[in-house]
């Protein structure tokens, strides 16, 4: 019941941390995006601020294809478990190498 | 993660043993390549605190110029002893995470003779004086395409085994994949976008993505991927919130590659360039604030270890200068702090803060906590351990808060517009408290390594004979 308590609560804690975070930086994102789609259209010099920008967008696409992947994949439908399981095989790959391991030592 | 009764990939018939996946003797062989650097590159910062001091013992000798003592200490550390200690590192937790070996023990050897090719290299070339005209980014040009390749074979080694993984995969191994492909594009970018593709302000511009990603998005996702594997490992309990560790993850991903543009502020850059880099590091301190938050809810009852647990002290202690660091980042990048702090000794203070505070106290730790296990032998002496701890830490303590608020000073001398030598007046008690911080840290390193060289020739002990017993 306990362990129920905490789950919920990590869940609610990341959620609000994930709005908090997201929200402001979506928000100061879309504006300067703006702004860049203004300066590139209304500025011949605005063309050098293309080789940051584009340098960004390429590695932000990857990582939201990746993510995209990630999440049809099921790679956070359990979130907490991997966790529990790093431990364990931890512990297991442990037992196994002690076993494995010539008694005369 | 599937574990199916603890069996390798490619035998599927033999259960995975420590020995069957980890090469114990890459990984000691990077440690030493990694201290020999670290004592190189400190000996170099040294030099540069003395010149600074008017008191160069190598005045009047061009190839040992502390312009190129400098560089050779800045990509020492990068090269010589961050690459080389997380190297060594990846090689005992990949194999360990994923139940499987890396693609080829042969290639790990070639990978690391071939990149202490190209960090000795890299040393001659600065001190010959053909460093390329990018901060970090000195590797001669003839170097790139060795290091480009040697970085390549790095992710195909490391990543062979993480994509093998089925299922959901523990965020360390995450912050692993990311990090192969960012360092290699980051090094692509930087090293050869502004030497051949673009120039002027564009240069500019990459030039400061490169050197903040170097910092975020190599030496961050290791580091943090480490912590998330070791700290669980010697409290012996799972991290917090790995649905946190996650946000921490992706938000370093949409947030950080963006960050470099503030290193230029008040430049011909677009101004919306510059304010996106502004938002976009105060975002990542929000992240950060979500990491830290994790491991201290780990370590949450169990705060006794960081007095008992030196390799769990070192992490925890890396962990609140990095939040430190990140806060001062987010502050620094604002146009009005800019103006104060631009060239002053406050960025060099920072500097130290995140490489020495964070990632090499990390990289000590995790060495503090492997070497033993890896020799099957405890160490020579743990007062020298901890020893080691403090003269680093303390050191490392009063030389970031000297430099910050020695830049402030400078700053403030500049601002009011007074001639050049009285700044050098102000500057002159910081550099002199500077140079014993050195030493102190300096000082930390030299008993590391006489408690390491005591500690291997000691005999091994049988009761630790497998590699596999917590700290």
């Amino acid at each position: 019941m306990s362990s129920h308590r905490e789950n919920k609560a990590t869940i609610i804690v990341t959620a609000v941390l994930a709005v908090l975070i997201l929200v402001p930086s979506l928000w100061g994102f879309g504006m300067k995006l703006t702004e860049f789609i203004a300066l590139v259209r209304g500025d011949v010099d605005g063309i050098f601020a293309i080789s940051p920008v584009a340098n960004y967008l390429l590695a932000s696409l990857g990582f939201f294809c990746l993510l995209l992947w990630a999440t049809l994949n099921g790679m956070f439908r359990d979130i907490e478990e991997p966790k529990y399981h790093m431990l364990e095989q931890e512990a297991k790959l442990d037992e196994a190498s002690i076993k494995a391991t010539p008694s005369d030592h | 993660m599937t574990d199916e009764a603890l069996q390798s990939d490619d035998a599927l018939s033999t259960p995975a043993t420590h020995a069957s996946l980890v090469d114990e003797k890459i990984v000691l062989a990077y440690f030493v390549a990694a201290l020999t650097f670290i004592s190189i590159s400190m000996l170099g910062g040294f030099l540069m605190a003395a010149q600074l001091l008017r008191h160069n013992p190598l005045n009047g000798i061009e190839i040992f110029s502390p312009g190129r003592w400098r560089m050779l200490h800045t990509n020492a550390i990068a090269y010589g002893f961050l690459a080389n200690g997380f190297l060594g590192l990846l090689h005992w937790v990949i194999p360990r995470l994923t139940l499987r070996p890396v693609l080829d023990r042969r290639l790990s050897w070639l990978i690391f003779a071939a990149w202490q090719v190209v960090v000795l290299a890299t040393a001659v070339g600065i001190l010959l004086g053909q460093a390329q005209g990018l901060e970090w980014g000195e590797t001669p040009t003839w170097i790139d395409p060795l290091a480009q390749l040697g970085l390549l074979l790095v992710a195909i080694n490391f990543m062979t085994p993480i994509i093998r993984v089925k299922g959901p995969m523990y965020v360390t191994l995450w912050y692993f994949l990311a990090a192969f492909v960012w360092t290699f594009l980051t090094y692509a970018m930087g090293n050869f976008v502004p030497e051949y593709f673009v120039s002027g302000t564009a240069a500019g511009a990459v030039g400061g993505l490169f050197i903040h990603d170097l910092v975020g998005l190599f030496v961050t996702p290791l580091g943090w991927g480490l912590m998330y594997y070791f700290v669980p490992i010697l409290l012996k309990k799972p991290i917090w919130s790995h649905g946190l560790s996650l946000v921490g993850f992706w938000g370093l991903a949409f947030f950080y590659p963006l960050n470099g543009i503030h290193h230029f502020l008040y430049t011909p850059i677009p101004m919306f360039l510059q304010y996106g880099a502004i938002i976009s590091t105060i975002a990542v301190e929000l992240v950060v604030t979500t990491v830290v938050i994790n491991f201290f809810g780990t370590i949450w009852g169990r705060g006794r270890e960081v007095l008992t647990n030196l390799p769990i002290r070192y992490f925890y202690t890396g962990m609140v200068f990095y939040f430190l660091t990140c806060l001062q980042c987010a502050m620094q990048t604002t146009l009005t702090f800019q103006a104060l702090i631009h060239f002053t000794d406050w960025v060099v203070g920072h500097a130290h803060l995140v490489m020495f505070g964070v990632f090499s106290m990390w990289i000590f730790g995790m060495m503090t906590y492997l070497i033993p296990l890896i020799l099957k032998r405890d160490w020579y002496s743990n007062k020298l351990c901890e020893y080691h701890y403090w003269l680093s830490a303390a050191g490392l303590a009063v030389m970031a808060a000297d430099l910050i608020l020695g830049g402030l000073f400078q700053g403030w001398s500049w601002s009011s517009l007074q001639p050049w030598d009285r700044s050098i007046d102000v500057s002159f008690p910081f550099w002199m408290i500077r140079i014993w911080a050195g030493l102190s840290m300096f000082g930390g390193l030299v008993v590391f390594l006489y408690n390491f060289y005591m500690t291997w020739r000691s005999e091994p002990e049988p009761a630790m004979d497998v590699a596999v017993v917590p700290a």
